[in-house]
């Protein structure tokens, strides 16, 4: 009788082969490896960061570790390239995401956890974070925008075009009164 | 009339479970396999399916149910079997 398959080790197989032909990650240069030959446990990851993000041009490695008890439990991920995340710690890498805790399901992936990755890099949740200092640093920036844009969206409701109220605005530092009395002057 | 039957017939079968999926979403073992803990596929390895019209190997979903989950591993859905 041959020795029973281990089921960790049969969908990895499966797993690296799906996500080494799954377009959506080919495209945006997301690969994956084996650290040895042989080896299912360990994993070696990389993500590239997507353009329009701060992480454009670079290259996040990730160490991937199987357990034995896969897929009834969560492959453990993190990054070794120090990022700044809101939920990746800056410190050991460890990634906050539900799916690799609680909200784990059988049927998910290494290709869904790599997708999972990249849309956690693409849109941070400062108010879980993983990284305290990291989240207090992004959202005051989007509080900023967001006053910003209400700025803006004060002149469009008046009726005026929003390049014009842009133009207006940042040429009178956000000064909405400003702004008004340089488009009607 | 006499009947000569001049070579011997073997008699051969197969059979196959019915589910709409190939492969089991735990595992991601053919159905007709078996699950990674059975040796040979057949009735003592069997496809089960929730009310949710997921199916996995019975094997599989119980391992995956109440440590602690009790939700289909594909949909959420609470599983209950069908």
């Amino acid at each position: 009788m041959p020795p029973r398959k281990s089921m960790a080790q049969g969908r990895i197989k499966r797993e690296i082969a799906e996500v080494k032909k799954d377009k959506q990650l080919l495209e945006s240069g997301t690969v994956i490896k084996q650290v040895k030959e042989g080896d299912y446990t360990h994993l070696h990851g990389s993500i590239r960061g997507a353009p329009d993000t701060p992480y454009e041009g670079g290259t996040f490695e990730l160490d991937i570790q199987i357990p034995d008890t896969y897929p009834f439990s969560p492959p453990k991920v993190k990054f070794l390239t120090r990022i700044w995340h809101p939920n990746v710690s800056s410190q050991t890498g460890a990634i906050c995401l539900d799916i690799l805790k609680d909200q784990w399901a059988a049927a998910m992936t290494l290709r869904t956890v790599l997708l999972s990755l990249q849309a956690l890099m693409a849109a941070a949740e400062p108010d879980d974070p993983q990284d305290a200092v990291v989240a207090k640093q992004v959202s005051p920036a989007d509080e900023h925008t967001a006053e910003l844009s209400g700025k803006l969206q004060q002149l469009v409701d008046m009726g005026i075009d929003a390049p014009q109220a842009r133009d207006a605005l940042s040429a009178t530092s956000w000064n909405v009164e400003a702004a008004i009395a340089r488009i009607y002057s | 009339m006499k009947v000569k039957v001049k070579r011997k017939w073997n008699v051969v079968a197969v059979w196959k479970w019915t589910a709409p999926d190939d492969s089991c979403g735990i595992c991601r073992q053919a159905f007709d396999g078996c699950c990674p803990s059975c040796h040979e596929p057949g009735e003592n390895c069997p496809i089960v399916f929730g009310k949710c019209k997921h199916c996995f190997h019975m094997h599989c979903i119980l391992k995956w149910l109440g440590q602690p989950q009790d939700e289909c591993p594909m949909c959420r859905q609470t599983w209950e079997f069908q």
